[in-house]
């Protein structure tokens, strides 16, 4: 008849001394006051502890006297790159244990231009001086010996040279076949036992230097330059002829294929901004990337194909997400120049630049990642924190946590500038538009300005 | 060689590739064609398991029933990230209401059979006698020669404070019956209350409040907090909250130290406060009969109610309406529930015996809600117990009584009741005493908010957390759900100080103002879509504002069901023949009439339910729910 409430002990304390205690839920809202409050206290937490650990310099690597303008990394090695100088040294880079590997001092007369692993640990860099050079880049005990001694004792001299008639700009190997393409005036496509180029692509009326070539990942026989006549070409080394050519309102200083979706390509254009195209559409980019404030020399995907870095002349390395226009992460150091040479390691994990004050600064790929190993209480909190930024963006106060970036003052004068610039060139075009005959002149959406025209 | 390495599957130029592939289209178009179905691969070893074993219910891929399907966004990005959001809160919904089924709904009662039998008429004896040895322990008489006595219970329920009038302060864990610290403090002491957990006191004394930690050593002086009558700890914001004779009424953050806020109340000395535990806003009730709200971020009360003629003696927020009904009590022997929603005039009221007596004094009707929302009302020498539905039904006079209790020792100068149990602890003249209500507590504890059996390891952590997720003052208002709901929109001005219309360039333009402009802003609302799919598709501008009206104002035109000449003897043989024959098709329709049928069965008894006086009976669904899929 009478009942009164009584909790027994025996289901609440824990049976053995070490036992969690055993845990009761009530998912009463009424249980639970200020949830949505306490909830939005936690994710600004998480938004200023997330910030608060975004500490991605790792290091540099060193060696280099004149700026670094290429580097390349080893395919089936993680800890392997080769970076190039503006003085002709190529250096060869035991990232893991931040040491040289192999160096060439005077592999070129003038700055090298390019680099591309080859097989069996080989290396092709390109230069300015017109040639091509295939280097061994093994080490005498398989990378445990000392190499400094080993190059005191001999300079190493080159494999082979490929003598070219104009300066070489850039140079990329093809996938699984032992060729490889330059660009010069025109794209050759070389053989590595050959020392004349076997074939020339060229696109039919075009007059131009070409700045940058790259394979396909996937359709290897596939590849695509960037011109100074603000043309980006596709060839197809079957058939030897370029197939397309698109031409933008500015120069592409750099491209880079997508390692994950092969119709993917991303350029770094000189009008401070990236395009992703499609290549079966070249009308109009899939997306365009706005943040740089100067020109863009250098990109690079990540292995995963989500993400994509790139590196400017605006002292600035800019981490964006693939489909995202805005707001990439941005590293910048006090004495890193402009950024020529950007590149993903072979885990996603690490970014690598090379700049003009020449050295080669490591980076962590997410800035907020703690390396090492992280155990499973851990990795859940930050999960559960990451869930929370990403509900509670929104919010006024997480949002400028989240989207505040400390920037060198230059850079962000300089965006300020940009910003005042665009604001009163579109505010111009509206006037114009609004004293002009209705529907004479229409306003262009933002990604169909970026095309002039597209040739075959 | 060439022309064969070409053929193999080079790129091709734009424009022979794009008549290709409209030439694919065209084919798949093509009349008659049937998309050819993938052949379904058996996976073998699966196969052989499939038999004997099923997949656990929390392992079976589910779709949550009702998702928008937000069809009018264009957008393919944003539209498939909404699905994903919705889908992903229309499965928490439905695991919620899932984990609703395993909660124990524990709950004290006492039954009563009959009419002539009253809940009233049970006394603590009886209730001792009838509960098991645990339980009855917890009805306990102290004997204390400290004055009146005024009490304080933890979050979780688990440990007592209490300060005599005289000066004795005690804090102990009351169901082990642990001691932390006794003091004589030799000095008058007016109130006493935790801070974010039994480890510390802040005590109210003769001139300043004090704050002790568990063994009894003073820590703090708070030397701005003067001649306090009633003491408040906001558990959330980590704010002590005082109010004493001058009328000031002051917030001092207890992790800062910080004083966050100081109100002069001007309306003299103020000898009850209450909290609202579900958005910390502070119930104050003054001398002249008004019951004022306050946040610290107001100088001026949201709220001022004159409640009473005559001073208010005690306050109480209804925690299990979430903080829906307020009742007090004033020295005019009247106690009122009010509905903080609709402030105009009380709910109900009634009169008490032997409340007045000066409420200056510290003596008259005290009043307290439980979790579970019974309401307890001490005046003159008798603690009445009422029980929740009636307290706030609208009718005149005292409602009826659940159960109560005398005490001789007056006066009655607190009432608690205890979290998590049914027990109702009475500070008065001669000491405590502490009864059991049946029904009163809170069945399922929840260990993340309070829970009675944390360990010491559990309470550091609780503490660590709490003030990680400490909330800013600036927070309290009087809707805690505020947070995180849309800002309102920004009136823009449409013409300057001459008059003249403001037109901002288009680039100047909010994102949304642009889209207005070109007339891609879309502000259907999820739950118009239908209506919009009903008028027609074709509407745009102006039309499409009027609409909904039109349709709301226009009763839907009934469709009338017509039959045409059919003999009802053919109609018959027809059907006969139908029956028949079984096929998947008319198996499914047969379900679902059978299930509509079912349905109309039971809103039919609901509504009969209803008629009868009781509210609908609704089934209570079982926990083995969970396993019939």
């Amino acid at each position: 008849k009478i009942s009164v409430l009584h909790h027994a002990p025996s289901a609440h304390i824990p049976a053995r001394s070490g036992d969690p205690n055993p845990v009761s839920r009530n998912l009463d809202p009424l249980m639970h006051p200020f949830a949505r409050a306490r909830e939005r206290t936690r994710a600004l937490n998480a938004a200023k502890i997330e910030r608060m650990f975004a500490k991605p310099f790792i290091g540099s690597l060193e060696g280099h006297i004149d700026g670094v303008y290429t580097m390349a990394r080893k395919r089936d090695e993680l800890g392997t790159i080769a970076s190039g100088s503006g003085d002709g040294e190529i250096i060869v880079h035991d990232i893991s244990n931040r040491k040289h590997k192999v160096r060439f001092p005077s592999a070129h007369k003038q700055t090298v231009s390019g680099l591309a692993f080859s097989e069996n640990d080989r290396l092709l860099s390109c230069g300015v001086d017109k040639t091509v050079k295939l280097w061994d880049t093994r080490t005498t005990s398989d990378g445990n010996g000392d190499l400094e001694d080993m190059d005191a004792r001999t300079e190493r001299t080159p494999l082979s040279v490929y003598a070219g008639k104009m300066a070489f700009n850039s140079i990329d190997r093809h996938r699984t076949d032992p060729l490889f393409a330059t660009a010069s005036n025109i794209v050759h496509i070389w053989d590595e036992t050959k020392s004349t180029p076997i074939s020339n692509l060229t696109f039919p009326t075009s007059n131009e230097t070409i700045t940058c070539v790259r394979f396909n990942l996937s359709e290897s026989s596939i590849l695509a330059s960037a011109g100074t006549d603000r043309t980006l070409t596709l060839y197809d080394i079957r058939t030897g002829k370029a197939e397309r050519r698109v031409v933008l309102q500015m120069r592409a200083n750099h491209l880079s294929w997508c390692p994950t979706l092969p119709t993917s390509i991303l350029l770094a254009s000189e009008d401070h901004n990236l395009y992703t195209f499609d290549i079966r559409s070249f009308s109009i980019p899939t997306q365009i990337y706005k943040d740089h404030v100067a020109a863009v020399m250098s990109c690079d995907w990540s292995p995963t194909g989500t993400e994509f870095v790139s590196g400017g002349w605006d002292r600035t390395v800019r981490i964006w997400k693939e489909g995202v226009g805005r707001g990439p992460a941005v590293y910048h150091a006090k004495r890193m120049q402009r950024v020529f040479s950007t590149m993903y390691t072979g885990d996603a994990a690490f970014i690598l630049s090379g700049s003009d004050d020449g050295n080669v600064r490591i980076w962590k790929a997410r800035a907020s990642e703690k390396l090492g190993v992280v155990d499973g209480r851990e990795k859940a909190s930050k999960q559960y924190r990451d869930k929370l930024r990403e509900r509670w963006k929104f919010d006024p106060e997480v949002g400028k946590v989240e989207r505040h970036r400390h920037l060198p003052k230059a850079v962000h004068k300089a965006a300020e500038l940009k910003r005042t610039m665009l604001d009163a060139r579109q505010v111009k075009e509206d006037r114009r538009r609004k004293h002009t005959r209705a529907g004479e002149s229409k306003p262009k959406a933002e990604r169909k300005k970026a095309v002039i025209v597209e040739q075959t | 060689m060439d022309a064969l390495i070409s053929k193999a599957d080079a790129i091709k130029p734009l424009d022979k590739k794009a008549k290709r592939a409209r030439f694919f289209k065209g084919q798949d178009r093509a009349p008659g064609e049937h998309k050819k179905k993938e052949p379904v691969v058996e996976d073998a070893t699966a196969a052989s398991i499939s038999r004997s074993t099923r997949l656990p219910p929390s392992l079976v891929p589910h779709e949550p029933s009702k998702v928008p399907s937000n069809s009018h966004i264009k957008d393919v990005k944003l539209r498939s990230q909404l699905t994903r959001t919705a889908k992903h809160t229309a499965l928490t919904k439905e695991l919620l209401k899932d984990a609703e089924l395993l909660r124990s709904e524990e709950r004290g009662r006492i039954e009563v059979e009959g009419q002539m039998e009253k809940t009233w008429r049970v006394t603590q004896d009886e209730i001792v006698k009838s509960v098991g040895v645990e339980v009855a322990a917890q009805r306990k008489e102290w004997k204390l020669d400290g004055g009146s006595y005024r009490t304080r219970y933890t979050r979780n329920g688990r440990h007592l404070a209490i300060a005599g009038k005289k000066g004795h302060v005690a804090t102990f864990d009351w169901q082990t019956g642990t001691l932390h610290s006794e003091l004589q403090l030799q000095e008058t002491v007016r109130d006493i209350t935790f801070l974010q957990d039994q480890s510390f006191i802040a005590v109210a004394q003769k001139q300043y409040v004090y704050i002790y930690d568990q063994s009894g050593v003073e820590i703090h002086r708070l030397s701005s907090h003067v001649e306090v009558n009633r003491l408040e700890f906001l558990p959330w914001h980590w704010l002590l909250v005082s109010v004493g004779n001058a009328g000031y009424l002051k917030y001092t953050d207890t992790s800062t130290g910080q004083t966050i806020n100081e109100t002069r109340t001007k309306l003299g000395a103020c000898n009850a406060m209450v909290q609202n535990m579900h958005n910390a806003v502070i119930y104050l009730g003054h001398q002249n009969g008004t019951v004022t709200l306050r946040t610290p971020n107001l100088s001026t009360p949201p709220v001022t109610l004159l409640a009473h003629l005559g001073p208010i003696t005690s306050l109480s927020v209804d925690p299990s309406s979430g903080g829906r009904y307020l009742a007090t009590a004033g020295v005019d022997n009247r106690v009122k529930v009010w509905d903080c929603r609709n402030w105009k005039g009380c709910v109900r009221e009634w009169t008490v015996r032997g409340g007045g007596g000066g409420g200056s004094k510290g003596i008259g009707t005290e009043l307290e809600w439980s979790q579970k929302g019974l309401l307890a009302v001490a005046s003159g020498g008798t603690v009445n117990v009422y029980a929740p539905p009636t307290i706030h039904s609208a009718h005149k006079g005292m409602p009826p009584l659940y159960l109560n209790h005398p005490i001789p020792h007056r006066p009655l100068t607190s009432v608690r009741f205890c979290p998590f149990t049914d027990v109702l602890t009475l500070g008065h003249a001669a000491g405590l005493s502490s009864i059991i209500v049946p029904g009163a507590g809170e069945g399922d504890f929840d260990s993340a908010e309070a829970d009675p059996f944390e360990a010491r390891t559990a309470r550091r952590e609780r503490e660590v957390r709490g003030l990680l997720d400490k909330i800013q003052p600036e927070l309290i208002t009087l809707d805690p759900e505020f947070i995180g709901s849309l800002a309102p929109q920004e009136e823009r001005p449409t013409y300057d100080q001459l008059g003249k219309k403001v037109v901002a360039p288009y680039a100047r333009l909010p994102r949304l103002e642009r889209l207005r402009v070109s007339g891609k802003a879309d502000e259907t609302e999820v739950g118009e879509e239908k209506e919009q799919a009903d008028g027609g598709g074709e509407e745009d501008g102006m039309q499409a504002d009027e609409s909904p009206k039109q349709t709301s104002s226009e009763k839907p035109e009934k469709v009338k069901m017509k039959m045409k000449g059919k003999g009802k003897s053919m109609k018959r043989w027809l059907s006969k023949k139908r029956k028949n024959v079984i096929d998947p098709s008319t198996v499914a329709i047969r379900q679902k009439i059978e299930a509509q049928k079912e349905t109309r069965r039971r809103e039919l008894k609901a509504a009969k339910a209803a008629a009868r006086g009781g509210e609908a009976e609704v089934e209570k669904p079982s926990a083995l729910d969970r396993f019939r899929k």
